[in-house]
């Protein structure tokens, strides 16, 4: 079978959302998809020490703090819908209004970093590490591989709420928007993900 | 007819709704097979949504659209394979 993809620029907004149309650059989904074969990677991990050590995989869920999981699934949902709201204000030409939903999603991509360096505390103090058992070693890979895209993700939206600021995007123009929002939907998406393997299921 | 925001609205709700279902699901003392089954579902459901709805991926170019969607496809037949055959695939991988 033989693909082409055809990339439609942000600007022709009335067409960028006909059949087939790529939201966003080329590039971004490159990258989109190079993270989530990163993240796969990690899953397929998982998935093997569950299988080769049960016992661990079953009782480590039990001592993390499932309410510090539950509030950033929370903290990313909620933050993943205020970009959505933010790419559609900025179709509707609501530059003022796209780039409050923006500051919305970037305070809670922080509230989530926060949340998160309390967690890991929480751990420590309860005597969990990367040395713990082998679930632990991949609890920390993963949530802290996580963690540094949260992290990077949440300046590149502060970045796109500056380019708003300056004038640089309206409703026919605004592919960065639409990169930051992809990439940053990806960062909920493997979020949704890790928050069933490592707090729920054991 | 909902408009767009009125439908990202409403599957906001429902991504919220599903995330405190499965916390109640955590919290639960035994886990057997339709939990899990559920708890796959939820991750299936939730995946779609954000696919489609919030990536907009929905009417979008089908290699794109197909290789997120299958993802959550695959993760969540793992985690009811994982389930079942633990120490077939155990076996399988064994080094």
């Amino acid at each position: 079978m033989t693909t082409t993809l055809t990339h439609t620029p942000a600007f022709a907004w009335k067409s960028d959302r006909k059949p087939g149309h790529i939201p966003g650059s080329l590039a971004i989904w490159a990258a989109i998809l190079a993270e989530m074969s990163e993240f796969a990677i990690m899953f397929i991990v998982y998935f093997l020490g569950k299988v080769h050590h049960p016992q661990v995989f079953s009782e480590g869920p039990l001592l993390l703090n499932t309410t510090a999981g539950t509030i950033n699934t929370l903290v990313m949902l909620t933050s993943s819908f205020f970009m959505i709201r933010a790419v559609i204000a900025m179709r509707e030409d609501k530059q003022a209004s796209s780039a409050r939903w923006l500051t919305g999603a970037a305070l809670l991509g922080g509230v989530y970093l926060v949340v998160k360096l309390f967690e890991y505390r929480w751990n420590t103090t309860h005597g969990l590490s990367t040395e713990t058992n082998l679930f632990y070693a991949v609890y920390y890979y993963v949530t802290f591989n996580h963690f540094l895209h949260v992290g990077w993700g949440t300046a590149a939206i502060v970045w796109v709420i500056y380019r708003i600021n300056c004038g640089a995007y309206n409703h026919m123009e605004h592919e960065g928007l639409l990169n930051i929002a992809v990439y940053w939907h990806m960062i909920d998406l493997a979020w949704i993900t890790i928050f069933p393997l490592l707090y729920v299921i054991r | 007819m909902m408009n767009q925001t009125q439908l990202v609205d409403r599957l906001w709700l429902l991504l919220i709704s599903l995330t405190l279902f499965s916390a109640y699901m955590a919290e639960r003392d035994t886990q057997g097979f339709n939990s899990i089954l559920i708890m796959a579902l939820v991750l299936a459901i939730k995946g779609r949504i954000i696919v489609d709805h919030f990536m907009e991926l929905k009417s979008a170019h089908r290699l794109i659209r197909t290789l997120m969607r299958v993802y959550y496809y695959v993760i969540p037949l793992m985690i009811i394979a994982v389930y079942l055959f633990p120490e077939q695939i155990a076996q399988w991988t064994r080094l």
